[in-house]
Parts: C-alpha cells; structure tokens; sequence
C-alpha cells in the first residue's frame, strides 16, 4: 500500500511542518524552516551522474570524472541558490475583496526580502491554487485564484512558496499559515423576481431618465452624452453645458427575510443577496431586517452593501437551529 | 501538488535544448566510424526540422528507433562495447528531437545530451574534445536554466549571456567541491569491468612495417612521449627509442613474431651508464611501450618481451605515466639461440633478387668469418650513393632492389628494409627495429618531447661477441633528419622567421603537459603518492574516506558562503553607499533598506551634529548621482571613493 503509507508520511510531515512554523503572518523564512528535495529530474539528474561517475572511475578517465564532478558541483550550488531564493524573504500580508461563492477569490499574497538577491518566478500554491511571486525592489505579490463554493468564512489553506530554480533539480520550499479568514459572499439568487415594492410614506415614482426637472447646469465633461448638452443654455452663456438631474429618489425596499418563509434556508439568503445587488443597480435604498440582528439601513452605496452581504454571509446555517 | 498537464515548450526554450544537444553531440562525432557521424547529423537536421513543423507519431518513432539501433549493431557486427554504446548513443541523441513537445522532454534531451561529451572522453582526451565538451556541457546547463525558468512562470526576457554567465558562476561556486572530489575520492586501482580496445585505429607504433605506408605517422607532429630525466641526459645521438622489434619479412611488410613473445628474455650485460628517466606516454591503444636502450627495471603494469621491448598490461587507452631506467647494452645476447639465428636470417624466396646477387659477391669478396667488413660495405655504399627523401613512388614485388638500384632515395624504412635484405642475404643475422629517435627540448619545463614524426626505423645486426649493433643507415645519409631539434630544422624557415613563435609553442606545450601531469595522468598510484606525504595509505581507507568527508564539507561551507555572497548589488556606488548606511548601526542609527538617502541624512544630522555637513553633503552626490537625469556620462569613481573614505568618528 505505498498510497497509504505516502499519506501517513506525508501527514506525519505535515503535523512537523506545523508546529516549527508560526501561525500567523508575517513569517519570515530561515533556513530551520526551508525544505529543499530533488525534483523527479534532479533524482534522475543524479542517476545520470552516478553512473558517468562510476563509467569514469572504472576506466580510470579522469576527464569524463571531472566533467561529472563539475556538473555535480553546479547542481549543489543550485541546491543552495534554490534555498537562498527563499531565506530572508517575508510574506507579510494576505489580503483579498469579498466574491459571491462560486465566483473565484483573488487572493494576494504580498511579500517582501531585503535588497540584493533577484528573487523571481517563485511559485506560490495555496491547495489547488497556484500563483507566480516575483520581486522587484524588495517587494512582490502573487495573486492567487482560490475557488470558492460556499457563503462564509474561508479559511485559506496553507501557503506554499517553492522554487525550483535555477537548475530545476531541486525544490526549495517553505510553509507559512495565514490565520486570516476570507469572507464569502452568499451566491445571489439567478433570475431573482423583482424588488419588493417599498412601503410608507417616501414613496416616489420614478423619474423619466430624460425628464425636464433639471435640477441645475454644470459644465460640459469630456464623456457626457450629447443628448444631455443644454443647447439654449449654452448659447447664452458662451460655453457648453449640460443638464444634471437630480438623484432620482425611489421608495426605500424592504428585505426582509422574514416575508420569505415560503423559500429553503439557504434560498432565502440566495434570493437576499440576489436583491440587495438589483437594489444596488437600480440605486435604490434598502434595508435588510434579519431575525436575532438589528435591522440595515437603509441604506445605499457600496459600504451598506458590504455590510449587508458581511450579515448574510454569516447567517448561521439551517442546523444551527434558526427559525 | 504536481503538475499534470504537461507543459509545452516556448519556441526559444526549444531553439536552446536543441541548440544544447547539437553542442554536446558535437565532440563526440569525430571519434566515430564516419557513416555514423554523417548519418547522425543527416538524421538530427532532418528530425529536428520536421518535428519543429510538425511532432513525429509515437509509432514511427518507435520503429525508426528499432531500426536505427539494428542499423549500429549491425554495423559494429552486433559486438558490444564502448564504441558501439557511443554510436548508439549518437544516433539515439539525434534521433531525440522527434520527441520534443512538453518541457520534460526537453529536459530528458538535455539530461541524455549531457552524456555525449562524457563519451567523448572516453575516447578521446585531446585538448579540442575538451574544449567542445565543456562548450557542450555549458550550454546544456544553460538549456536547463531556460527551462526552469518557463516552468516557474516567470520567463523575463534575459540575455543569453546573464544566462551564460549565471551557468559559469553555479559551476565555479561548486568547483571546489569538484576539485576536492577529484583529488580525495578513492579511486579504483583495477577497473571492475574490461577495458575494451578502441575499433578506430590511432597514430602510433605497430607491429608492422610496410615500406612506403608510413608516411601519416611522419607527418604528424603531435607528441607522442614527453620526457623527463634525472640525473645524466644522454644525447640526442643516443636518444633510440627503441619499440617493436620486426623479424618476419614476407616480401612485402615487416612484421613482429607473435610466436617468440612466449620465450624467455635472453642475457645481455648492460653498459656503465644509466639513464633514469620518467616518461609520459600519450594514448595510443596499443600496449607497446618505447624504452630507451635495455630497459633496466619493468615498471608495475607492464612486462618485458624477448626483444627487450617493454608491452604494457592494458592498452595505453589514456595518458600514462611509467618510471624507467635505462643503459646502453655493451652486449646484447652474445649467444644467439639458433631459432633465433634461424628467424634473423630468414628471407622468402624469389624477392630481390639483385639484392640477395649482391649481397651474396660481397660476402664473397671478404671472406666468410668478416661480418663487419659487410656491414662497413653496405653502409660505405648507401653514405655514397643515396639521397634522403620523403615523396617515393609505391614499390612494386622487389622493393629493395628498387630502392637500391633504381631510385636511391628514400626514408628510414626503406634504408632499414633494403639494408636488412642486404645483411641476411650475406648472412648476417639482422632485423629491422622501429621507435623513436631524438626529441626536441622543452626549455620552460625541462623535458624532451618526442613527437609522432620522430618516428624511425633503424636496423640491429649480430656481430659474434658483441650481440645485436644498432646500424642506423638513414643517419649516413641524413643525420640532420634524425638527430637535429626542431630548432635547427626550422631554423631561417618556417616559424623561425618569426620571433617569439618557439618559445609560445614550449609554453603550450608545458601547459599541456601540466593538464596531463594533474588530470588526465591521475591515478590511484598519484593519488597514494600525494597522500602518503600526510601520513595516509592504502591501508588507512577510513581515514582517505574521512579526509574526503573533511574537505568536502569545508568546500560546502565555503561554497555556502559564496552563494550568499554573489548576488549583492552590481553597483560600485550602491555597493559603497550600503556600507556607509551600516558604518552608523553602531549608534544606533544604520539606515533602514526603505529609508530615502536625503531622509535618512537628515536623521543622522540631527542626532549627531558633528557630522551633519559631511553627510549631508555625501547623500546630495549620491542622490543626484542615483536620481538625477543622466546628462553627461559622469565618472563615478570620485563618489565611491569619498564613499569609502568617510568614517563616522
């Protein structure tokens, strides 16, 4: 069973790693904590010249023998460069924007070394993940495309920075733990049906884009449509301008999860997120009210968005008990 | 986490791997049958071509290979051996672009190229298969770094020499690993498979001697023997290197008899002097080894034959070295056996026959127990009459009446052959002996080189009382061809128009001799000898074994330590302002690396006055010399020096 007995070795590897590499970021890497092996090439790098060497020694020729030794030489030398690659450097933040599950996350894995070593093509692998790392003047980072499948936190899994440069027969790598959870979105419901209608008093019909209650001229901008050019107006005044209308107010929605008893749990957060975006591009305010968590808003813009996707995200699951 | 797509080859990673694996296959196609060579690089151009445009299927592939290596065996006879394995290797190299398509392809053509100079060597250790096979080994470590670098993912566009010179620098960071290696590791005295001789024949003495089919030897100027001795020189007069004796003649060509190898060494008494002499031999896959006169001691590893010439154990696949001592005989077999007397007299009938007529009325004419009259005869006759040349034409049945009736002239194997006929043919027992004569000194290293063309065949007759005398008829004609330097020859012509040429030729030479003295005459016996002096033997493996261990792991640290420190910043001025920024850490107040110059000035002046204007003043240059646009090329080696000198009290 050599499958079982890699993995016991690998974990047992692993539980090793773990616990000589500290927990959080930063980590700077030294040699204690730089792994350097053969790649597959350089074990058969080796073969090629264990037995050059042992043809050479046998007929006693001492140039093939010193052309192996000298090649032996370069691939111990690459040996060390590999790990230097690594020494010093520093991966000190990890960072990326909240995605909806599904969509992939952009994890940045920013990094930075002293001056004076060319420290480039690094590779940097988070689970299935990969990114490359170069540094320029001492500071780089590597964006990784991490798959994301489900709403909440997501703890990246460790990251892996490894050369195998310059010779490719060996890779130097290291392990650093980011305890930074990423946070998730919940995936927004497709085809969601529209905004519920708001409620009370504020209520406003829509505007008509191109209505006449100008709200005041402002100068012409280079991207302004020439539909919006007050004509009149700047032939009075010399100049062009253009018609700004006033922010179209519509009614405040009204998310409530507790209107949704008809859907699943997980649905119902679906169908939230899904409104909350549809509130968002039609630049309409919204509120979110949530059971065992103060009402949102209302609210608009991207940092109430934020927020309410942040809240829906970390609903508790549909086992955990909520109503 | 590896990767399991494949990952396909840019076309300059590919351009190099092939470029690589042409370099490396190159030192080895001289040293094989040249169908082999020609066909090798008929087949790459035409592979490496297609497979560009197009890769080849995996069936054909597989059939051209079958096909490829039935063509080599058969070809070398389905023996197996050294040269077979490098012809196969040669084609199975050309052969490999077919398969070139992802990265670890290219990277398996590199690895399998690197074994062509390898090979190389083991057939061939002159100065050009060297240099081409280190050019090869480079280049395919250069290969290996493009390839490494397209599979991390970042493949900046870089200079092929920063590549080059990347490669040079890994290769000497681990030289001293390789040197320690080279001289410490044990070494294997008997080798643990055989030794097989080379099918490709080299220059060199053989056993036989067809008048007029010498001619590439003497024309070749390459060294055959280096020489050093201790103590007396003898002069170049005396200087016979004496090699294969040939006493069979069948007409045509002189040969060596197989059949007295098996007999015992007859008695000789050697003369008062000495030579004590030490001889560097270059390959010639042969086991015959020259000696100057009676060799005096066999040296390990070689044998002494009925001629007294010295055969060696294993062919001289590489550059030996033997220890020898020698005197001239004053006899040499004064009791001839008659089997002996029998083969040295023997002439095959119906040959020349106006030389057998005129042998026979000189004998005649002095009587029949006056052998010296014979020889002063003969040799009166060839002094008189005959002239030295090189361009002789092709003899036909009776050579040596040819040469002694019709042309008179000729070289030493026609004045050896024709003077031997003369003497058993008037009954003298004589044979025709082949070697070396004369040398050349080296004045910068003190040793004698005896190159191809100083290659001789001179003629030995038995004289009752005094054994075998060396008669040398083409010194009568032409002593200036056999005892004179190089020096002399050329002396007015040639490189001796131009000044200075010899001496660089000595030098070249020297140097050459050194790489045979360090390297390629290394062997277990060396390497004892440069380890008894600390006290270590064969005996004491272990402690061989942990003087390696020793030294390896001082090349380690000091390789470890060369690492680390090649790659710091390229500029002097950087270089210099770096090491003022750390002149201030011992108060506390070294710049930090992403401190601007200016900012980090100011910190300083402000702590400690005293230096203010100096400082401020250095990092002004220095950021203007950094920053500032670049109108004139200014020089900036007043700045690096104000760099240095300045010294925070």
């Amino acid at each position: 069973m050599p499958g079982r007995l890699q993995q016991r070795l690998r974990a047992r590897f692993d539980a090793w790693v773990r616990r000589r590499t500290p927990r959080s970021l930063p980590v700077r890497f030294d040699r204690h904590r730089i792994y350097v092996l053969p790649t597959r090439f350089g074990a058969f790098f080796a073969i090629l010249l264990l037995t050059m060497g042992v043809g050479a020694l046998n007929y006693n020729n001492n140039p093939a023998l010193l052309l192996c030794l000298l090649l032996a030489g370069a691939a111990v030398a690459s040996l060390l460069h590999a790990q230097l690659q690594l020494t010093g450097l520093e991966i000190h933040a990890i960072g990326a924007e909240p995605v909806a599950a599904g969509t992939p996350l952009q994890l940045r894995v920013h990094a930075r070394a002293p001056a004076g070593r060319a420290r480039r093509g690094l590779r940097v692998d988070c689970g299935a993940a990969s990114g490359v790392l170069s540094l320029d003047g001492g500071a780089g980072e590597a964006v990784l495309s991490l798959p994301t499948s489900r709403r909440g936190w997501l703890a990246p899994e460790r990251l892996r920075i490894s050369t195998t440069r310059p010779l490719g027969l060996a890779r130097a790598w290291a392990y650093a733990w980011a305890e930074m959870p990423l946070l998730v979105y919940p995936a927004p419901e497709a085809g969601s049906p529209p905004l519920p209608q708001g409620r009370g008093d504020g209520q406003h019909s829509r505007l008509d884009p191109a209505g006449d209650d100008v709200h005041h001229l402002r100068d012409w901008r280079r991207g302004d449509s020439r539909r919006a050019v007050a004509w009149k107006a700047s032939a009075r005044r010399d100049a062009l301008l253009v018609r700004e209308f006033e922010q179209p107010l519509g009614a405040d929605v009204l998310l409530e999860w507790s209107a949704l008893s008809a859907l699943a749990h997980e649905d119902r957060i679906r169908r939230l997120a899904g409104w909350i975006d549809a509130a968002e591009r039609e630049a309409r305010r919204y509120s979110l009210l949530l059971p065992d968590h103060a009402a949102l808003g209302p609210g608009t813009g991207p940092a109430h968005r934020h927020a309410c996707l942040r809240v829906l995200a970390l609903m508790p699951g549909e086992a955990d008990g909520t109503r | 986490m590896a990767r399991v797509d494949p990952q396909p080859l840019s076309p300059a990673a590919r351009a190099w791997s092939l470029a690589a694996g042409a370099a490396c296959l190159l030192p080895l196609l001289p040293q094989l049958p040249a169908p082999v060579a020609i066909g090798s690089v008929a087949m790459a151009l035409a592979i490496g071509t297609l497979s560009w445009w197009r890769p080849l299927p995996g069936w054909l592939r597989m059939l051209l290979a079958l096909a490829l290596v039935a063509a080599v065996l058969s070809m070398f006879g389905f023996a197996l051996g050294r040269d077979v394995a490098c012809a196969l290797l040669a084609v199975m190299l050309a052969f490999k672009p077919g398969e070139l398509v992802t990265l670890r392809d290219a990277r398996s053509l590199v690895g399998f190229a690197l074994f062509a100079p390898f090979s190389t060597f083991l057939l061939d250790q002159g100065p050009l298969s060297l240099l081409l096979g280190l050019v090869g080994a480079t280049l395919a470590l250069v290969a290996l770094l493009q390839l490494s670098e397209e599979e991390s993912g970042d493949a900046a566009p870089i200079r092929p020499w920063r590549r080059v010179s990347t490669v040079l620098r890994l290769v000497a960071i681990g030289l001293p690993l390789a040197l320690v290696a080279f001289w410490l590791f044990p070494r294997i005295g008997s080798p643990l498979w055989g030794v097989p001789e080379r099918v490709l024949a080299r220059p060199g003495l053989s056993d036989e001697m067809t008048p007029g089919e010498w001619l590439d030897l003497m024309n070749d100027d390459r060294p055959a023997l280096r020489v050093s001795f201790f103590g007396t020189v003898p002069s170049t007069s005396q200087m016979y290197w004496r090699g294969p004796v040939l006493m069979d003649y069948d007409g045509r060509s002189w040969t060596r008899s197989r059949w007295l190898s098996d007999l015992p060494v007859p008695a000789t008494t050697r003369g008062p002097v000495a030579w004590d002499y030490e001889v560097e031999v270059e390959p010639t896959e042969r086991r015959t080894l020259v000696a100057l006169e009676l060799p005096l001691a066999v040296p390990v590893g070689a044998r002494v034959a009925w001629d007294h010439v010295l055969q060696s154990d294993v062919p001289l696949g590489r550059v030996t070295r033997w220890r020898m001592r020698a005197s001239p005989p004053s006899t040499f077999e004064p009791q001839l056996p008659a089997l002996f007397r029998q083969n040295a007299l023997r002439l095959p009938e119906g040959y020349n026959p106006r030389t057998v007529a005129l042998a026979r009325q000189w004998r005649r004419e002095v009587g029949a127990e006056n052998d010296v009259a014979v020889v002063d005869r003969a040799m009166r006759m060839i002094r008189n009459e005959f002239g030295y040349t090189l361009s002789t034409p092709l003899p036909g049945r009776h050579a040596a009446d040819e040469f002694l009736f019709d042309w008179k002239q000729g070289f030493c194997e026609h004045f050896s052959s024709a003077f031997v006929i003369l003497m058993r043919a008037a009954g003298i027992p004589s044979r025709v002996v082949t070697g070396y004569v004369g040398g050349d000194r080296n004045p910068i290293g003190d040793y004698w080189i005896v190159r191809n063309e100083d290659a001789h065949a001179w003629a030995e007759v038995w004289l009752d009382g005094r054994g075998w005398v060396r008669v040398d008829p083409t010194a009568a004609v032409a002593p200036e061809r056999i005892y004179d330097t190089i020096d002399d020859r050329t002396d007015g012509g040639g490189f001796g128009g131009l000044p200075g040429v010899t001496p660089m030729l000595d030098l070249g030479d020297w140097l050459r001799r050194g790489w045979n003295d360090l390297v390629l005459g290394f062997d277990a016996a060396r390497q004892l000898a440069i380890l008894r002096p600390i006290g270590l033997d064969r005996t004491g493996a272990r402690g061989l074994v942990g003087l390696f261990g020793a030294c390896a792991v001082l090349a380690l640290g000091w390789m470890l330590w060369l690492t680390a420190r090649a790659e710091r910043s390229g500029d002097p001025v950087v270089r210099a302002w770096r090491r003022l920024g750390a002149r201030y850490a011992r108060f506390g107040l070294a710049r930090e690396a992403h401190e601007p110059a200016q900012q980090w000035a100011r910190r300083v002046a402000a702590a400690r006055p005293a230096d203010a204007e100096a400082l401020l003043a250095l990092s002004a240059r220095f950021a203007k010399w950094r920053y500032a646009p670049r109108i004139d090329a200014d020089d900036p080696r007043p700045l690096i020096r104000d760099l240095r000198r300045y010294r925070p009290a």
